[in-house]
């Protein structure tokens, strides 16, 4: 119950800062490679003084940061397949949310505020989800296996 | 009832509100575990349909530890949000889809390789700021990757200027 509501709540502040803001964690950094224009990546910027910040903050007033800094103990460190995963994730979510105009976070602000294109891209993107639920899972798991 | 008065908000200041927000929410309110869970828009999206769909129709997809019980609902948070924020700034218009087609298939790519690499650009930030490595690399990469797709977008800009010029 207290996990919807705190969500929901954070979740509501996030989405309307962020149409007044037009902050987008892709177009960040495509703005800069293709304009030089910094207005957005600023917010990049904003988002990991604010996070590492919080995270030293409420680390040293007791709250609950458990293992940080992570550095070396990352789960799953020793394991092939979660590098692969990373950079394969990586390439393939900065490559493709370039081409579809911007973050998931920001395509559901735009289908938000009735752009269709947009309620495209959302029907495509649960049933992207469930395709991964059935299918990509699968070859998650052979992978592991195989580079085990 | 009295509207409250409009502010001005900057994308650096609404990014420091989210970083600190993320890791509030974290240390203070229970999101946890996995670590640094505050917001993704891939993760959370994935728990709030794998909870409806394992308790209505019974399959087997399975969750995280935080979303078990109640799911994470910050994807229905900030669609409201949004929608409210454009409403009152007479930003809201519903306006005719452009290429569906093509913004479907980059939808259904995007959430796939998001799951495989575990977090949207928000959450690899939040996590690198966390201090995981692995983070830090699939950061790394995603950046690599937007540079591409840049590269990609400005070379498909450019030829089609060039088709328009022969024309």
């Amino acid at each position: 119950m207290k996990v919807g509501i705190v969500t929901l709540v954070f979740g509501f502040v996030i989405g309307y800062l962020g149409q007044r803001a037009r902050l987008c964690y892709i177009a960040g950094y495509r703005d800069f490679f293709l304009t030089r224009d910094t207005y957005i990546l600023k917010g990049m910027l904003g988002t990991i003084v604010g996070a590492v910040g919080g995270f030293v903050l409420f680390n040293f007033l007791g709250g609950n940061v458990p293992g940080f800094p992570m550095l070396l103990d990352t789960p799953g460190m020793n394991l092939r397949s979660a590098w692969l995963f990373a950079m394969v994730g990586g390439l393939g979510l900065g490559f493709f949310g370039c081409l579809s105009g911007g973050c998931p976070y920001r395509l559901h602000i735009m289908a938000a505020e009735g752009k269709k294109t947009f309620w495209a891209y959302g029907l495509g993107f649960y049933l992207g989800l469930i395709y991964f639920n059935v299918v990509t899972t699968r070859v998650l798991e052979w992978v592991v296996q195989a580079l085990r | 009832m009295r509207r409250l008065r409009e502010f001005k908000v900057t994308a650096f200041q609404a990014g420091l509100v989210m970083g600190l927000g993320a890791a509030l929410i974290q240390a203070y309110f229970e999101i946890i575990p996995p670590p640094a869970y505050g917001i993704c828009m891939v993760c959370h999206p994935k728990d709030l349909v794998n909870w409806i769909s394992d308790h209505l129709l019974g399959t087997t997809w399975g969750n995280v530890t935080v979303s078990v019980d109640w799911p994470v609902m910050t994807v229905l948070g900030i669609v409201l949000g949004a929608y409210v924020a454009a409403r009152r700034n007479g930003e809201f218009r519903v306006e005719p889809a452009r290429e569906p087609i093509y913004h479907f298939i980059t939808g259904f790519l995007v959430i796939n390789f998001g799951l495989i690499l575990g977090s949207c650009p928000i959450r690899i930030i939040i996590v690198s700021s966390y201090g995981s490595l692995i983070g830090i690399v699939g950061y790394a990469c995603m950046i690599i990757g937007v540079v591409l797709g840049s590269a990609w977008l400005r070379r498909r800009a450019r030829r089609q200027v060039r088709e328009r010029m022969q024309k």
